[in-house]
């Protein structure tokens, strides 16, 4: 174990009783930490002020596994689930997973506004109740709409909720209106309500109300096998396909201990460059869309069709689906793939130049953009914002340059990043990447190392149950990190995921207090955070 | 100059659709476009669409629908944002339980005749979440609605699924004559 890991350790444990600190492990490019269940908050708390930024919460159930081995079921049994914290480490470039196993939990939301979300999620999935929680509304399961018989992780038995209602309340200021958009919308976009309180033009509270998407990813997954996940994981956001299928294969690499061969990883970050550009293409024309500058708009979707059709000659696929598998890649970028694609952005970055030209020299744009929407550091900060929507407020958050993965330690890469927060800022930042995708993509090609696509995937036996493992990602929309339990002999018993927009969305809800009711189509299309993705 | 200009212009213009065109899809829909009755009035179709639980990327392709390289509007299918002005309902899925009762409201809304297009292979069959907890009926658009005409494909392309809404178009001519 490095130096630093066991430092970092160490001013752990000031912050923990005498031997609540059952293990340290470090493992891959995670620190693996297991806290005695009372002392779990603690230690989240303590790694907050040593630097440490919050990812994500998971919580899993031991009991339910087939395989569990008999010598352990008596204390899996009084003690039936597992939670797990997940910590970005910058100053280590590691990720810290804090893990505590019992049956009851206290909330790290009452007094980290930013994991609210995941632990209302975890006491929907679950169906235990965080002590202190500020929020104990149900997130992901709509009560009017029916709920399932059992919790997905556990199998506790559902507990109707005395009230259907889900109460959405105002600020409380006299001639306050409310006003309720969604589930479905009038243009062509995803499912979600937004119960805005205005005054006059003036919003003044925005609360959004997800999950309408909710098809159960991560309880389908169970029980099978590695590559069977891979359509559901893919199927998690449209857009990002590529980013959590690299994301998931990292972490079932880690869990079973090998490394996909060089070759494939220079090729999965290829796919990751190229599904970036079409991706943030995307919100470069939806943002010209809602402000009504349709010239611009098409321009975009032009270019952004052409890469579409780029992906279908590379990969068989316009979204590059199947290219990504456990332990490498599927298809090999031969020769003439490389060409095309090296053709094919010289083409685009020079029609992308005018586009620029066009939509940053027009006044009406620039109006609208500048200066709405402001997401100043210390919100990005408190609710732990990743993205395009962190680096448009001054955070470095890119984990392809704070935790690298796959090839991006060896690539030359420079983070876009801007300060003032606002549309135009988030625009710029989208712009900046695009082009800098492209060319770290030139750089890959060039570089591209020869050797094998996919490394045999050997499922090792002597290893005890319960293989754990953690990957992550920098899908567009921003990081995204995967968990991965294994069975002994090689399926998936549970899966956890959380994506950029989970993150993010809290974000909107906070920086629309106080713009205009017209503003807000702009903002949300700057952020465009995926519902699908939020809601898996 | 000018040379570079015009090339550029032309850059712009609109796929052509015809019966040559090396993609099937394209070829599908050049097909439909010939079978429809040649009336100046009641060519259009007006779509409304509902996603049921789709990951997002039938939406995308149906943006890229509507943009410059495809350009539905050509062939009179235009995206309306009330389910009161469709004649055609796509709906993606696999469809939730959270979506059911939006979904079923919306097309209670619309009016007669109406046809139901189910895009990609969520909305077909369930796939890839069948047997999910959180999936309505077993997924498919089917089980919720009554669907007209079915798009496979993850996800079906821009073309793909241009030639499934004109199939709907006609289908609904088809309802308009039965009705008179």
């Amino acid at each position: 174990m490095a130096d630093e890991i066991k430092k970092f350790a160490l001013t752990l444990q000031k912050y923990l009783k005498a031997g609540a600190l059952e293990r340290v492990e470090e493992r891959g490019s995670c620190i693996w930490m297991k806290v005695r269940q009372g002392e779990l908050i603690n230690a989240c708390e303590g790694s907050l002020e040593n630097g440490a930024i919050f990812d994500s919460a998971f919580i899993s159930s031991s009991a339910e596994g087939k395989n569990a081995s008999r010598s352990a079921s008596a204390s899996r049994s009084a003690n039936p689930f597992v939670a797990y914290y997940l910590f970005r480490v910058p100053s280590l470039g590691m990720m810290l997973v804090i893990m505590a196993q019992g049956k009851e939990f206290s909330a790290l939301s009452a007094n980290l506004n930013a994991a609210i979300w995941d632990e209302r999620k975890i006491q929907d999935l679950t169906g235990l109740l965080l002590q202190g929680i500020p929020d104990s509304r149900p997130l992901i399961f709509h009560p009017e709409s029916g709920m399932p018989d059992k919790h997905p992780v556990g199998g506790k038995p559902f507990i109707k909720p005395k009230s259907s209602d889900y109460i959405i309340k105002g600020t409380g200021m006299e001639g306050e209106f409310e006003l309720g958009v969604g589930p479905v919308h009038a243009g062509i976009i995803e499912p979600g309500h937004f119960r805005v309180h205005i005054f006059g033009e003036q919003i003044n509270k925005l609360e959004l109300r997800m999950f309408y998407l909710h098809r159960g990813v991560e309880k389908a997954a169970e029980g099978k096998s590695l590559q069977e996940a891979l359509p559901m994981i893919e199927s998690i956001s449209g857009d990002e396909a590529v980013a959590n299928a690299v994301a998931y294969c990292h972490a079932v690499e880690h869990a079973l201990g090998f490394k996909a061969p060089e070759r494939s990883e220079f090729i999965r970050a290829i796919l990751m460059e190229l599904e970036r550009i079409y991706s943030h293409l995307s919100d470069l024309g939806g943002m010209p869309t809602d402000v009504g500058f349709s010239v611009a708009a098409s321009r975009f979707a032009v270019l952004r069709e052409d890469m579409m059709r780029l992906n279908r000659q590379v990969s068989g696929s316009r979204f590059l689906h199947g290219m990504c598998v456990v332990g490498g890649v599927n298809n090999d970028l031969d020769k003439n793939k490389l060409l095309l694609i090296n053709h094919s952005l010289e083409n685009f970055t020079k029609e992308l130049e005018r586009v620029e030209q066009l939509t940053l020299k027009s006044s009406t744009y620039l109006d609208r953009v500048f200066s709405t929407g402001i997401v100043t550091s210390s919100v990005a900060k408190e609710l732990a914002l990743v993205g395009p929507v962190a680096r448009a407020a001054g955070i470095s958050c890119d984990l392809r340059k704070t935790l690298p993965y796959s090839a991006y330690p060896k690539v030359p890469f420079t983070e876009s990043i801007e300060k003032n927060g606002d549309v135009l800022a988030r625009f710029l930042v989208k712009l900046a990447e695009v082009k800098e995708s492209a060319k770290l993509i030139k750089w890959l090609i060039s570089h591209l190392p020869s050797g094998a696509l996919q490394a045999d995937l050997k499922v090792p036996t002597d290893e005890e149950s319960g293989r754990i493992g953690v990957g992550w990602s920098e899908a567009p929309r921003g990081a995204c990190s995967f968990l991965v339990e294994l069975t002994e002999d090689g399926k998936i018993r549970r899966l956890a995921c959380r994506t950029a927009s989970f993150r993010n969305w809290r974000g909107i809800e906070n920086l629309t207090r106080g713009n205009i009711v017209p503003d807000f189509p702009l903002i949300n299309k700057s952020f465009n955070m995926s519902y699908a993705g939020t809601d898996l | 100059m000018l040379l570079e200009t015009l090339k550029r212009a032309f850059d712009y213009y609109p796929d052509r659709v015809s019966e040559k065109s090396p993609d099937p899809s394209v070829r599908e829909v050049a097909l439909l476009l010939k079978q429809r009755p040649l009336s100046l009035f009641s060519r259009s179709i007006h779509v409304r669409m509902v996603d049921a639980g789709s990951p997002n990327d039938v939406e995308l392709e149906q943006q890229l629908m509507m943009s410059p390289r495809v350009d539905a509007e050509r062939f009179g299918v235009h995206f309306v944002a009330s389910p009161r002005h469709a004649d055609v309902l796509i709906v993606t899925g696999p469809v939730t339980q959270n979506m059911r009762i939006a979904l079923i409201k919306t097309y209670e809304a619309m009016a007669e005749p109406r046809a139901v297009v189910a895009a990609g292979d969520g909305a077909c069959t369930g796939w890839p979440f069948k047997g999910s907890y959180a999936l309505a009926g077993d997924g498919s658009v089917e089980s919720i609605i009554p669907v007209d005409v079915k798009i496979p494909g993850n996800p079906p392309n821009p073309y793909e699924l241009l030639a499934g809404i004109l199939k709907a178009g006609m289908l609904i001519d088809k309802k308009r004559k039965q009705r008179k």
